[in-house]
C-alpha cells in the first residue's frame, strides 16, 4: 500500500528582514524538507533559536513562506490568500509553546476553548458549542468550574491543557505542537504528553511534534529530523537514532541528555557540543556546523553537505558519510 | 507536639501514624483553584478603591454630575431669567440697618432692600439727588430716607443725619452664589455651564472610544500601506490647530454649542488614534492572537476580542488624561468668544463676562473657575487613580 502523507514540506525558506540593514535578513528557515505521514508522530529537534517555531508557523501560514511548498493532505496551501485559508486551519491546529502567552488572559475558559467552534461556525447552537466545551475539559481532566475562571489564574500545566483543548476541540486532522512541554515542570510534563499520546491514539491524529532536546521526543515520535539553523540535518526513524546517529550535532544532543545511571554516565564518549551558535544573519558557508564540529574537514568549510539517504530512510547531510 | 500538629491541620486527614510521611495525592484538591475569582473589572475597581485620590476624584465627578444634572430642579431660576433690578448682588450683602429695613447700596449707587432672613425685597425708588452733598433721597414706606455717598463705605443716614457706620453680614438667600451683570442667578448659570462641560466631556469620551480606538487599531492591525496612510491623515489633522479648525467650522455653521462639538469631535481622536496604535501593534505579536489567527477567527473577532480588550488599561487613562483637556479646550474656546452665545452658558463666557466687573464683583469669576478646577481635579484624580490601577506590575 501506499504512503499517505499527511503533510509534506517541500524546500521550505523563510527570511525575516533585518530592521535598519536593507541587505541583510535572517535565516530562520533553510531549504527544508520532510514528510509526515498520516497518523504518525513527527519529532523536530533542535536548539533554541535554530528555526523550529519559525518552520512550525510558517507551516500554518502566520507566516508567509520566503520559497518552497507545503502540502497539507494533498493540497497546496503554501501561497493561498488569508480568506482561502479557513479550511486549512480547521485541518490543522498547533499548540504553543508559551502557555502563559497563548492565552488571552480577558477571556473566559469557556470563551477560549469555544473561539474555534465559533469560527467555524460548527456548533448549531450555543447550547451546542457548551456541551463541546465541557466535554473537552473532561477530556483535559478539568473540571467544568473552571470553564467561568479567566485564563491567568491556572497554573502552567493546566493552562497548556486549556491550550490542547482550544486546538482539539474542532477535530483536526494534523496538530503542530511547538514545544508544548518545554515552559512546563518536569512532573507536568508526562502528564501534558500523555494527554496528547491519548488524544492521538483516539482520533489518528498526526503532529509534528517539536522539541529542543531529544529526552522527550524520542519515546513520542515515530520520525526525527535534527534541525540546525535554520536546515534539516538528519531524519531517521526514532528508535534507529538513538541507537545509529550519524550527524555530529545528533551525536552532540544525545550527550547532553542526562543519563540516569552514573556508571555509564562517566563512560560517555561523546562530549556535549561546545561553541554557541553562529547568527543566523549570515550563517557560515559550507557545512553550518562545521564551526562547532570536532571532525570538520576542510570541504566541510567549503562545500554545503546535501540531505542523503543512506539505507532505510535515515538522511543526513554530512561529509563524513 | 505530633497530635497538636495533626489537630491544627484538620483539612488533611492525616491517617497514618508516621507524620513525616507523603500525603495521599488527591487529584481534586490538584486542580482546584485556591483563589477568588476576580473579573478584570472587579480587579481594577479594587485597586481603585483603596486609593485615596482616586475615590476622593471619583467623588468630586459625581457631585458635579448631580449638580448639573439634578440641580436645575431645585433652583429657582433659570439660566437666562432676568432681573435687571438685581445686578451685581454678591453673595453676601454688606446690610445697613434703616428705619426698620435693610438695605444695600450697590457699586451703581442703586438701594436695594432685603428682609432680615436675606432676601431681595425689591429696589428702593429715589425720589431726589444732591450733586453737591453726595446724597440721594429715597421714598420708602411713605417716608423717606437718605443715602450718602460721599464717603467710602457708602451708607444711609439716621434720623439725626448722621452716617451709620455699622453694617451686618446678611447671606444672600435669593442668588446663592449672586446674580450676574444682568441680573441672572449664577447658580442656575453654575449648573448650566457644568452640563455643557459634561457634554462636550461625554462627547470627547464617544469620538476617542468610537473613532480614536477604531481608527487606530485598524490602522495598527493592517500595517503597511494602510497602516501608513492612516497615520499620515493623523499627522495632518494633528497639524491644524484646534481654534483655526473651530473659526473655520464656524464660518460655515453658526457660532455656538454644535461648531465646538463638531471641531471636538472630528479632531480630538488623534492622541487616542496614537495610543491605540502603538499598543496593538506590540499586541499583535502575541502569541494569543497569533494562536487566534491559526483559529481561523475573523479580522473582527480578532480586533474585538483579543485586541481592543487587552488595550483597554492605555485607552482608558488616555480617555481619562483628555477629557479634562477637552473640557478645558472648550472653556478656553468660549473664553475667548469662539464659543457659546449668550443667553447660553458655558463656564468659559461666564469667565469672560466676570471680566468686565471683576474688581467689583470678583465672585463672578471666582465661582466658574473654581468650578473648573474641581472638574480637573477630579478627572485627573481619577486619571490617575486608573493608571494605577491599570498597571500590572503593582498587582498584588
Ligand atoms: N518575526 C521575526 N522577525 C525576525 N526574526 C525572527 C522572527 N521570528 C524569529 N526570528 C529569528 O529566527 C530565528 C529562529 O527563531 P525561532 O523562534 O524559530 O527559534 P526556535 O527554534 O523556535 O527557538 P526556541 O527553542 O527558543 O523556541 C531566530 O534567530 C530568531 O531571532
Ligand atoms: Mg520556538
Amino acid at each position: 500500500m501506499e504512503k499517505q502523507y499527511m503533510l509534506e514540506v517541500k524546500n521550505l525558506v523563510k527570511h525575516f528582514p533585518v530592521s535598519g540593514n536593507k541587505h541583510a535578513v535572517v535565516h530562520a528557515v533553510e531549504d527544508v524538507s520532510f514528510r509526515v505521514e498520516k497518523g504518525k508522530i513527527f519529532g523536530l529537534v533542535g536548539e533554541s533559536g535554530c528555526g523550529k517555531s519559525t518552520c512550525a508557523r510558517t507551516i500554518i501560514r502566520i507566516y508567509q513562506p520566503t520559497a518552497g511548498n507545503i502540502i497539507v493532505d494533498g493540497e497546496d496551501v503554501s501561497y493561498k490568500k488569508n480568506r482561502e485559508l479557513q479550511a486549512l486551519r480547521r485541518k490543522m491546529q498547533m499548540i504553543f509553546q508559551d502557555p502563559y502567552a497563548s492565552l488571552n488572559a480577558r477571556m473566559t475558559v469557556h470563551d477560549i476553548i469555544a473561539e474555534p467552534l465559533r469560527a467555524h461556525k460548527v456548533a448549531s447552537s450555543r447550547q451546542e458549542v457548551s456541551e463541546r466545551v465541557y466535554d473537552m475539559l473532561d477530556k483535559v481532566g478539568l473540571s467544568h468550574e473552571h470553564a467561568n475562571r479567566y485564563a491567568h489564574e491556572f497554573s502552567g500545566g493546566q493552562r497548556q491543557r486549556i491550550g490542547v483543548a482550544r486546538a482539539l476541540v474542532i477535530e483536526p486532522e494534523i496538530v503542530i505542537c511547538d514545544e508544548p512541554i518545554s515552559a512546563l515542570d518536569v512532573s507536568i510534563q508526562a502528564q501534558v504528553v500523555n494527554l496528547l499520546k491519548d488524544f492521538q491514539y483516539e482520533r489518528g491524529l498526526t503532529y509534528l511534534f517539536i522539541a529542543h532536546d531529544l529526552s522527550m521526543v524520542r519515546y513520542v515520535s515515530d520520525e526525527i529530523g535534527v534541525m540546525y539553523l535554520g536546515q534539516l540535518v538528519e531524519i531517521c526513524a526514532a528508535a534507529e537514532i538513538y541507537e545509529h546517529p550519524l550527524h555530529p550535532y545528533t551525536k552532540g544532543l544525545l550527550a547532553a541528555i542526562p543519563i540516569p545511571v552514573p556508571k555509564l554516565a562517566r563512560q560517555k564518549v561523546v562530549s556535549s557540543i561546545e561553541g554557541d551558535i553562529p547568527s543566523p544573519i549570515s550563517p557560515p558557508p559550507g557545512c553550518h556546523f562545521h564551526t562547532r564540529c570536532p571532525y570538520a574537514k576542510p570541504i566541510c568549510r567549503e562545500q554545503e553537505p546535501e540531505l542523503r539517504d543512506m539505507g532505510g530512510g535515515h538522511q543526513v547531510a554530512c561529509h563524513l558519510y | 507536639m505530633n497530635e497538636m500538629m495533626r489537630q491544627s491541620l484538620p483539612d488533611y486527614q492525616i491517617q497514618t501514624p508516621d507524620p513525616w510521611a507523603a500525603l495521599p495525592v488527591n487529584a481534586e484538591s490538584r486542580e482546584k483553584l485556591w483563589s477568588k475569582s476576580r473579573t478584570f473589572v472587579g480587579d481594577v475597581w479594587f485597586r481603585f478603591r483603596s486609593k485615596f485620590t482616586s475615590i476622593f476624584g471619583f467623588i468630586l465627578i459625581v457631585l458635579v454630575l448631580l449638580f448639573a444634572l439634578v440641580g436645575p430642579y431645585f433652583a429657582t431660576f433659570t439660566y437666562s431669567e432676568q432681573n435687571l433690578d438685581f445686578v451685581n448682588t454678591p453673595p453676601v450683602f454688606r446690610a445697613i440697618n434703616c428705619s426698620g429695613g435693610y438695605f444695600y447700596i450697590t457699586d451703581k449707587l442703586k438701594v436695594l432692600e432685603i428682609d432680615a432672613q436675606g432676601h431681595l425685597v425689591g429696589k428702593v425708588e429715589s425720589i431726589a439727588e444732591d450733586y453737591e452733598k453726595k446724597q440721594v433721597t429715597l421714598s420708602y414706606q411713605g417716608g423717606e430716607i437718605i443715602m450718602d455717598y460721599s464717603q467710602s463705605p457708602y451708607t444711609m443716614l439716621d434720623e439725626n443725619g448722621e452716617r451709620i457706620e455699622e453694617a451686618k453680614h446678611i447671606w444672600n438667600r435669593t442668588y446663592l452664589l449672586g446674580s450676574d451683570n444682568l441680573g441672572r442667578d449664577m447658580l442656575a448659570r453654575l449648573m448650566f455651564g457644568a452640563r455643557v462641560s459634561l457634554l462636550v466631556a461625554v462627547v470627547a469620551a464617544l469620538t476617542n472610544l468610537v473613532i480614536g480606538v477604531l481608527f487606530g487599531s485598524i490602522s495598527a492591525y493592517c500595517g503597511g500601506m494602510v497602516d501608513a496612510v492612516m497615520m499620515r491623515i493623523v499627522d495632518v489633522i494633528n497639524t491644524v490647530p484646534l481654534t483655526l479648525y473651530v473659526i473655520l467650522i464656524m464660518v460655515v455653521l453658526d457660532a455656538g454649542l454644535l461648531s465646538i462639538i463638531l471641531a471636538l469631535g472630528t479632531v480630538y481622536w488623534v492622541n487616542m488614534a496614537r495610543v491605540v496604535r502603538g499598543e496593538i501593534l506590540s499586541l499583535k505579536e502575541r502569541d494569543f492572537v497569533l494562536a487566534s489567527r491559526t483559529l481561523g477567527s475573523s479580522t473582527a473577532t480578532i480586533l474585538f476580542r483579543h485586541l481592543i480588550p487587552n488595550a483597554m488599561g492605555p485607552i482608558l487613562v488616555t480617555l481619562t488624561m483628555l477629557i479634562p483637556s477637552a473640557i478645558f479646550m472648550e472653556a478656553f474656546l468660549s473664553f475667548i468668544g469662539l464659543g457659546l452665545t449668550a443667553p447660553l452658558a458655558s463656564l468659559g463666557t461666564m469667565c469672560n463676562d466676570a471680566l468686565a466687573t471683576l474688581r467689583t464683583s470678583p465672585y463672578q469669576l471666582f465661582e466658574p473657575a473654581l468650578l473648573i478646577c474641581i472638574l480637573m481635579f477630579g478627572f485627573n484624580f481619577v486619571g490617575d487613580g486608573l493608571r494605577d490601577a491599570l498597571d500590572p506590575k503593582l498587582k498584588k
